[in-house]
């Protein structure tokens, strides 16, 4: 066990513990991530797995992302939410480190974890993202991009102009893609291992644990029974039905992606009704009429009379009175 | 005490052997018989009526052991283990193994507290799985269940062909209705039209002007208590079915239900049967013309207060 | 002898309920063989996925039923019903997305599953017949999607099963039989709905509760495999039991997996196409994403033909269910350790790989199909 213990690679060590700390802190980070996405407070395009991977390993990732985001303007989404999740992923993430370390520590170093590890850890591996992971961003984006534009172009070469569209992609595919998956897995474990070295360096400084396997494995185990159960799953228990309240009442009734068919129609306010406006409008318009009417019935009389003045001074006593104009 | 399992067995006499196998009744569940291993000569089965006392290592037989002997020799094949036979509660009742078969904890589950702290972590987030789900289904599942009132007005004949005073005459109408995704449709449906006499027109509305109200509590039209005619919506207040206009025998000309035989008067008061409530009255407009318009409400059956549905 | 009157807790009203059941059914002990099952090793997060597979299924069901209230399954009223819950039930956009997505994560955790068995060499003696329960298991989930797809009876169902029965059609001697079956008729119309319908509803969830009840028996038959390395006193220490820890560790399992497909549901709610034509107009008809990788395949020119298509949609992927279910009877080396096993560990990987590969390269084929 001391030869294991003593030989265990950074790469190992750095493995070790971030896959389960970025495991253990994910559901908690899920719950706020689904309440933001039914709030409306994030947006993802094409890009939602990448986005699970930031969040998935918030850890390393919470400074990187700003970073990668507005210094190689690359946007995994878009939203305020995203900001806020990173942001309350911080203590999620230092309580993870600090759960997962401290089992770690125990059973595969032998070692008393030292206080506030956690936190130790926490910022560390933050500061090696924030460093490394742009890094490695750029040189895959450009291995990526040189990949394929070689790829496309060694097809342009004759020998190969015949080869039809689907072989021509898988082949393509398998070559550009292999290259840089070699090299992002590799950068990856450069990673893994730094990170390592720093979870090592920190525990050389710690004190040996003097107990025996079983009961290592047994402190481990009951570390994660809090000492006062009630208050905890009380807590837990209020917190969640917080959340889902705020999740009802944020959930769209009907679909954010209407289909054409079934677009709800824009409802316009109606205009308000004001009465006395409206009687006046209506006065007006009736006194205008019906001088208008008297003006054409006035009109059509004399046209009568002028053609009767030819037809003889009879016919004169009948069209006298023009007819009175009758109000609308 | 039940015979263990490996108990000496002793008769009046001698020692004869120990309990090889014990029998057991399927109906009672009572230990019948004993088998002792009569120390190598051929097993022979010992009927419990021939055991005086047991103690966890002796079983001791009130006959001689000459008697045992003399008891033809034990048939396995008659019998089968209890593994082999489906007697419910039958391991509870037996008690013949001397001692009991142990398995350790595991060293983790030795702790309590850990124990049920991870069974009722468990059920908060399986709590917490289903809640946030259980509003929108329930929104889901009633979406159609409480439809908004069409108040539309529907012309639905003309006053000319009532003839007389206070006598009932049906007017058949269409209405259109749209349900969910199906496309429109018509059903038919129908009202009671009366030209009511100031004395019938006095029993309808009884001083009051009637006002029709939407689910807001907004009034949506009032017939006026000296309008003559009255619209009473086809479907009788008891329990829905249609009724007709006839010659009662008794009673007069009456609006009479056939299905469960409610009888109301030209003024819609009920004067026999189980109807709880009086005919329901619709809005309705005449215009100069004689064109009747309604709105087509439904009410609740069997009820003595009027709950609008449709 | 006198009683001291000692004031005893009183049994609640609970307890006195599960005492009078206990006495009749033996409910205690039951419970205790059900919970208590030692895991060796300690229960694992990589042990989840047959619970979560089990959650993804009562979920599915759960709003597959509640799917149905409005759903009916007529090729008049298929879409337009499809459409009513989508726009105008209350939330039933996100319930019908919810389903949608689910199918998927529960295709995503049967390979999830499978691969786990695979990999901790779980399938060995004496786990055969879980193996092969499991690969029946694995059809059936297939199935669901295939049928299920046909339901909103848009351009993208319809197309993508015409396509998918036309390739069944291929099987030598039952093909046309089975296709016809299947389509209920010459050419696919409401009788196709219908028994897609019947087989999606109601044949396939039976089919799958007895078989995943069969499997869940067999298990513990067998008893946990457990971990393939570690001393036997590294194993006995960390052993604990079923119950609390493993089922704590599957119900969170459950919550990620309910939360990812929540946030999925958010992410891409379900749009339908227009109506199903016969007619495909510009649409370039293609299956659900997890059949992408056979629908790729057979556009490459080598299963070209009426031997080639038989030979990419038939024979090789029938080959490659036959070399599964032979598995546990080929492979008899005791060995579970998956870093010992190289021609196992390199034979998954290619075959993960292979399928991502032409999974994407159908994604990428849709720009050159005009």
């Amino acid at each position: 066990m001391a030869d294991e213990r003593e030989s265990m690679s950074p790469t190992k060590i750095g493995l070790g513990v971030l896959w389960p700390t970025f495991w253990t802190g994910l559901p908690i980070k899920l719950a706020f991530a689904v309440l933001f996405l039914a709030m409306g407070l994030m947006h993802f395009e094409g890009r939602l797995g990448l986005a699970f991977l930031m969040l998935l390993a918030s850890p390393v990732t919470v400074f990187a992302l700003p970073i990668i985001t507005m210094g190689l303007e690359s946007h995994i989404g878009e939203g305020v939410g995203i900001a806020l999740l990173f942001m309350i992923a911080i203590p999620i993430d230092v309580w993870a480190f600090g759960v997962v370390a401290r089992t770690f520590f125990l059973e595969k170093f032998r070692k008393e974890p030292p206080d506030g590890l956690g936190m130790t850890l926490w910022w560390k591996s933050a500061l090696v993202g924030a460093v490394f992971l742009p890094i490695l961003w750029l040189i895959i984006s450009t291995v990526t991009a040189t990949a394929i534009s070689m790829v496309h172009s060694l097809f342009e070469i004759e020998l190969f102009k015949g080869i039809p569209v689907a072989e021509r992609i898988s082949i393509e595919l398998a070559i550009w893609g292999s290259i840089a998956s070699l090299v992002l897995i590799l950068l990856l474990l450069i990673g893994i291992s730094l990170v390592g070295r720093m979870i090592r360096s920190t525990a050389e400084a710690a004190q040996p644990a003097s107990d025996n396997y079983q009961r290592l494995i047994t402190r481990w185990d009951l570390m994660r029974v809090p000492s006062d159960q009630g208050l905890m799953l009380t807590a837990l228990t209020g917190t969640g039905v917080v959340l889902s309240l705020l999740f009802w009442a944020a959930l769209p009734v009907t679909t954010p992606h209407p289909h054409e068919c079934c677009k709800k129609p824009e409802v316009k306010a109606q205009p308000p009704f004001k009465p006395l406006e409206a009687l006046n409008k209506d006065e007006k318009m009736i006194a205008q009429l019906s001088a208008q009417v008297e003006a054409l019935e006035q009109k059509k009389a004399e046209a009568e009379a002028e053609k009767d003045k030819g037809k003889g001074k009879a016919k004169a006593g009948k069209e006298s009175a023009p007819p009175a104009p009758k109000k609308p | 005490m039940q015979p263990k399992l490996k108990s000496k067995v002793r008769c009046t006499d001698r020692e004869i052997g120990e309990v090889t196998k014990v029998v057991v009744d399927p109906l009672s569940h009572e230990i019948s018989h004993i088998v002792v291993s009569m120390n190598g000569s051929g097993e022979r089965q010992v009927a419990m009526g021939h055991v005086q006392a047991v103690t966890d290592s002796v079983v001791e037989l009130r006959t001689q052991s000459a008697d045992i002997l003399a008891l033809p020799p034990f048939k396995r094949d008659d019998y089968v283990t209890t593994h082999e036979v489906e007697i419910a509660h039958l391991e509870e009742k037996l008690h013949v193994t001397p001692g009991e078969v142990l398995v350790p904890f595991p060293e983790l589950e030795k702790n309590v507290k850990r124990r049920t702290f991870f069974m009722n972590f468990t059920h908060a987030i399986g709590f917490l799985i289903g809640l946030p789900i259980a509003f929108p289904i329930l929104r889901y599942l009633m979406k159609p269940m409480y439809q908004p009132f069409d108040n539309g007005w529907l012309k639905i004949g003309n006053v000319g062909k009532i003839k007389q005073d206070d006598i009932g005459v049906q007017f058949k109408y269409k209405k259109k209705v749209k349900e969910a995704y199906m496309p429109e449709s018509e059903i038919e449906k129908n009202v009671w039209i009366l030209k009511a006499t100031p004395a019938v027109l006095e029993k309808v509305y009884q001083g009051k002007d009637m006002e029709f109200r939407d689910a807001a509590g907004k009034p949506v039209w009032t017939n006026k208590k000296d309008i003559p005619y009255v619209a009473f919506s086809g479907k009788c207040p008891h329990l829905g079915c249609g009724y007709k206009w006839r010659q009662h025998k008794v009673l007069g000309q009456v609006f009479l239900c056939p299905c469960h035989l409610s009888i109301y008067d030209a003024s819609g008061k009920v004067l026999d049967g189980p109807a709880p409530r009086p005919l329901d009255a619709l809005p309705i407009k005449v215009s100069a013309a004689g064109e009747v318009e309604i709105i087509d409400m439904e009410f609740k059956a069997g009820t003595k207060s009027q709950i609008r549905i449709i | 002898m006198e009683q001291p009157s000692i004031p005893s807790t009183q049994p609640t009203a609970i307890e006195k309920v599960i005492a009078f059941i206990d006495e009749r059914v033996g409910l205690k002990q039951m419970q205790a063989k059900m919970l208590n099952e030692p895991v060796p090793g300690g229960s694992r997060w990589a042990y989840v996925f047959g619970s979560v597979l089990l959650f993804i299924f009562i979920m599915q069901a759960l709003t597959g039923i509640l799917l149905m209230f409005y759903y009916v399954p007529t090729a008049d009223h298929a879409y337009a019903s499809t459409q009513y819950i989508i726009h105008d039930v209350d939330y039933g956009w996100f319930l019908l997305s919810y389903h949608f997505w689910g199918s998927t994560a529960m295709v995503v955790c049967v390979f999830a599953h499978m691969s786990q068995v695979f990999l901790w060499g779980a399938y060995k003696s004496p786990r055969e017949m879980i193996w092969l329960v499991g690969l029946a298991l694995f059809g059936i989930v297939m199935g669901f999607g295939f049928t299920g797809y046909l339901l909103p009876w848009d351009q993208r169902a319809y197309w993508a099963t015409t396509v998918g029965v036309e390739i069944m059609d291929k099987t030598p001697l039952l093909g046309d039989f089975m296709a016809r079956f299947l389509k209920g008729g010459p050419t696919p119309g409401q009788m196709t709905l219908s028994r897609f319908f019947v087989i999606h509803v109601m044949i396939l969830p039976a089919a799958l509760m007895g078989l995943a009840g069969l499997h869940l028996f067999l298990f513990r038959a067998a008893g946990p495999a457990g971990p393939f390395r570690g001393t036997p006193e590294e194993i006995r220490a960390k052993t604990d039991y079923f119950f609390p820890r493993q089922i704590w560790k599957d119900i969170v399992g459950m919550a990620v997996v309910f939360a990812s497909i929540c946030a999925l549901a958010f992410w891409e709610p379900v749009v339908l196409l227009e109506e199903a034509t016969p007619d495909p107009g510009d649409y370039h008809p293609e299956p659900e994403w997890y059949f992408l990788f056979l629908f790729q395949l057979l556009r490459l020119k080598i299963f070209a033909g009426e031997f080639g298509q038989f030979l990419g949609a038939i024979a090789l992927p029938g080959a490659f269910m036959a070399l599964l279910a032979a598995l546990p009877f080929i492979d008899r080396d005791p060995e579970r350790n998956i870093f010992k096993r190289p021609i196992a560990l390199i034979g998954w990987i290619v075959v993960m790989v292979s399928i991502l590969l032409f999974t994407v390269s159908a994604i990428i084929n849709r720009e050159f199909l005009d």
